[in-house]
């Protein structure tokens, strides 16, 4: 067989017209008439097959046999190249293309579902509780600089809230004594407004501001969102959090590492509502957290529905629904941050959300309603970092069926 | 004058992208070296210049250890990130340092791994110079165009009000100067990075040689910023406009509820609101292609004379024929084709740019290429190239 191409003497730019003669496992290179050289076929180094581009066998120290002649060279020595024979079938059959994608996608999505939050967790409950303390260590001082205000509730109020919060909600927690619970009382304001909120640290630090306290009815209501808050500690959602960005960021990097910027573009998004997705699934941990700790308690869950409604329709008086319309792109942009997120593992107990940007001394505070059936909502609902009200509330009710037939285990689905 | 031309085609690149990607994504990343070098491979293997072609010689195990390391420190750096709000910008400095090291030893690599006719590249830049062109430069190029602003920042406010009356008019000479200076330290530092790269060429033992000088890349960024301020103008005033409609359609609303007629109002407010929200929406894009407009306008201008002051042996010539208004429709276009596909144009997106790049180049080869022959080298290491792979660090002559 012959196969014909050019021939260059080793690392020169000269070239000759050649043929390559195979018979049996003999290969002979001539090129001018002359034969340049003959070795066996094991010898010879084939450049992989890559699209249609030259072929080039490697005869070391000597030169360089290229051809354009794909198929021949792929007769000869395609049994010497099977791991490149493998990848250039799957390169060039369109349908083994398609059966790759859809494989490629199912691996992707089921890594990112499935994959990721178990990689987190796993590794977020094999670090001893002092990295919780260590990723938290900055936070309480920092919030304290650039959000919080000192608290305006009475001294002998708070420590009512926080012996009660000691002798009745902590003994609940059997299994996690190890962590140090704090209560900390702030006012928060924007644009000179109240905010209702409560927040968890990762070292267990549960920070309630002032128009919480105050919207908070009775004890049962507190103690829904306080359960709620360690049950995002006793989860260790902030550590997830930090094992999932960072495992995000890096494949995101990896498989976006050789393409063009502008495809980042989607990519960006794509992370973002992936983590966005994560977090809906802490903040319904933490609700399944404190429905179950409410029915040892004795406390009927229907509390915790009633506190979030409440506080969802203060913010709806408080804040206008026009200043929502404005804070689109304000709210997209906290949401794709992807710093030190202190605001990772803590929760507003309602649908009410407020995203704080750690790193700008604006405080953005997003307002979204619930039930509003505009394209707008749908799309915040879908990046939203919490799941809806009306869900939550849903869960609650099932909970509370079960505490009004006296049972102290429920099984939701 | 011979053209050089790209022989690979979209849907051939798109399987092999395709299984790259599948590849990556099954083996958690592991696969990516191997992936570099069948696009470099791919890419190079189809460009040619008179029946000769590129080649690219690194293979997937040379990178990989390279590779390794550099996904180690980029996780690392991702994870400080997380934990730590300050580590972050004390690690970005570290690696602000050692961009110069990366740009060097990346060059280095990937000139030696790249081959034409048979016969690697090379390059034989110092990494002193490196220091100069890719720290100090850049650096005084940020003082001169960031530093008045924040002394503005810092000194104002402590005048509070009791400014001296000739303020106003330092002020504005400041501003003047500010932006005399950093157009000039922009241009220097473009000239001097271009000449750095290009002089250090090598193609066996030929030696490519330029002569650039500052004023001509200081003509260029001018009359980008001046297109840029027109452009901007424009579309600040169509987006104007487009508000300006809106208010009058709420006005236009309101008298319609004195005529209690409900209908119509909603019907009116609509479409008005719908009209000025769709010409804001129109502005957005015309902004975006007027932004790659005005980058193909400065990058064309460049390649057209770079190549043109570039030699290679004082005898082999370049020329470009690139126009803007091609490149920034190749670029507009790719960028709509790659949203609206999410990306799975990717790979027709970059072969357009390829074919644009090359067919829009011009070699007047002289007495030919025979008589080339690769130089011998220390082998090297690719780990630099990995780093600056990692960390998206741009490195090259845009040509």
């Amino acid at each position: 067989m012959i196969i014909s191409g050019h021939w260059h003497a080793s690392g020169g730019a000269a070239k000759t017209t050649a043929a390559l003669h195979i018979d049996n496992d003999v290969v002979v290179v001539k090129a001018n008439e002359g034969v340049v050289l003959s070795c066996h076929l094991r010898d010879v180094n084939v450049s992989d097959r890559l699209g249609n581009i030259e072929r080039k066998l490697t005869f070391v120290d000597i030169g360089i046999f290229s051809t354009k002649d794909n198929a021949a060279i792929d007769r000869v020595f395609g049994s010497l190249q099977k791991t490149n024979r493998c990848i250039h079938f799957l390169e060039t059959h369109m349908a083994a293309v398609l059966v790759a994608l859809v494989f490629t996608i199912t691996v992707s999505f089921s890594f990112f579902k499935w994959g990721v939050p178990w990689v987190s967790e796993t590794v977020a409950h094999a670090l001893p509780h002092k990295t919780n303390e260590l990723i938290a260590a900055e936070s309480l001082g920092f919030l304290d600089e650039y959000w919080f205000g000192e608290s305006k509730i009475e001294a002998q109020r708070q420590e009512e809230i926080r012996d009660h919060f000691r002798t009745q909600l902590l003994p609940l927690d059997e299994a996690n004594q190890g962590i140090n619970y704090r209560l900390h009382f702030r006012s928060w304001n924007h644009n000179d407004k109240k905010i209702p909120n409560a927040f968890a640290l990762p070292s267990g630090d549960i920070i309630l501001t002032d128009q919480f306290v105050i919207l908070a009815d009775n004890q049962d209501e507190m103690d829904s969102v306080l359960l709620h808050e360690i049950g995002h500690v006793v989860h260790r959602h902030s550590l997830e959090m930090v094992v999932q960005s960072t495992l995000v960021t890096t494949i995101v990097m990896l498989v976006t590492g050789d393409s063009s910027g502008v495809a980042d573009v989607g990519l960006g998004l794509g992370a973002l509502l992936v983590s966005s997705h994560y977090s809906r699934n802490h903040e319904s941990e933490a609700d399944i957290y404190a429905f179950e700790k409410m029915l040892i308690a004795g406390i009927d869950p229907q509390a915790f529905s009633t506190i979030m409604g409440r506080m969802d329709e203060y913010m709806d008086e408080t804040f206008h629904t026009a200043e929502v319309e404005n804070d689109i792109e304000a709210n997209v942009e906290i949401h794709g941050d992807t710093g030190a997120d202190i605001d990772a593992g803590s929760t507003v107990a309602a649908d009410v959300e407020i995203h704080g940007e750690n790193d700008q001394e604006e405080n953005a505070a997003v307002i979204e309603k619930a039930g509003n059936a505009s394209d707008y909502n749908d799309l915040m609902n879908y990046l939203s970092t919490h799941p809806e009200t009306e869900a939550r509330q849903k869960k609650a009710q099932q909970y509370s069926d079960c505490f009004k037939q006296g049972l102290t285990v429920c099984d939701v689905q | 004058m011979k053209q050089l031309t790209f022989e690979g085609n979209g849907s051939e690149y798109f399987k092999i992208w395709i299984v790259n990607i599948l590849l990556i994504s099954i083996t958690l990343g592991l696969y990516y070296p191997w992936a570099k070098v069948r696009n470099h491979r791919y890419f190079y293997g189809n460009s040619t210049l008179e029946g000769r072609n590129f080649d690219y010689h690194a293979t997937g195990k040379q990178l990989f250890v390279g590779y390794l390391i550099a996904m180690a420190l980029f996780l690392v750096y991702v994870l400080v990130g997380e934990v730590l709000p300050l580590g972050a910008p004390v690690l970005l400095v570290v690696l602000f340092l050692a961009i110069p090291w990366i740009v060097w030893r990346s060059v280095m690599f990937n000139m030696r791994m790249t081959s034409f006719s048979n016969v690697r590249f090379g390059f034989s830049g110092k990494l002193g110079l490196a220091y100069i062109n890719f720290l100090l430069l850049p650096l005084l190029f940020f003082v001169s165009a960031y530093g008045l602003p924040i002394a503005a920042a810092i000194i104002v406010p402590m005048y509070e009000g009791s400014m001296p009356a000739y303020a106003g008019g330092l002020i504005a000479v400041a501003v003047i100067v500010s932006m005399a200076l950093s157009v000039y330290f922009f241009a220097l530092m473009q000239k001097r990075n271009t000449s750095y790269l290009i002089n250090g060429y090598r193609y066996g033992q030929g030696e490519f040689s330029t002569e650039l000088r500052t004023g001509a890349f200081a003509k260029i960024t001018l009359k980008t910023f001046g297109l840029s301020l027109l452009t901007f103008t424009v579309v600040m005033m169509l987006v104007g406009t487009a508000v300006a409609l809106m208010g009058f359609g709420g006005g236009f609303a309101d008298l319609a509820q004195i005529g209690n007629v409900e209908n119509p109002k909603e019907m009116i407010t609509n479409l008005i609101m719908g009209g000025g929200a769709a010409a804001i929406a129109l502005g957005y894009i015309a902004m975006i292609f007027a932004v790659f407009f005005l980058m193909a306008y400065m990058q064309t201008r460049q390649r057209t004379y770079v190549l043109e002051n570039t030699l290679l042996d004082n005898k082999v010539a370049f020329v470009s024929s690139l126009k803007a208004r091609s490149l920034a429709w190749v670029m507009g276009s790719n960028f709509l084709l790659i949203i609206l596909t999410l990306g799975l144009a990717t790979p027709w997106a970059k072969v357009r740019v390829a074919r644009l790049m090359l067919e829009n180049t011009y070699v007047d080869a002289g007495d030919g290429f025979d008589q080339y022959v690769t130089q011998k080298q220390e082998q090297q290491s690719s780990l630099g190239e990995q780093i600056g792979d990692a960390f998206d660090v741009d490195i090259g002559v845009g040509i």
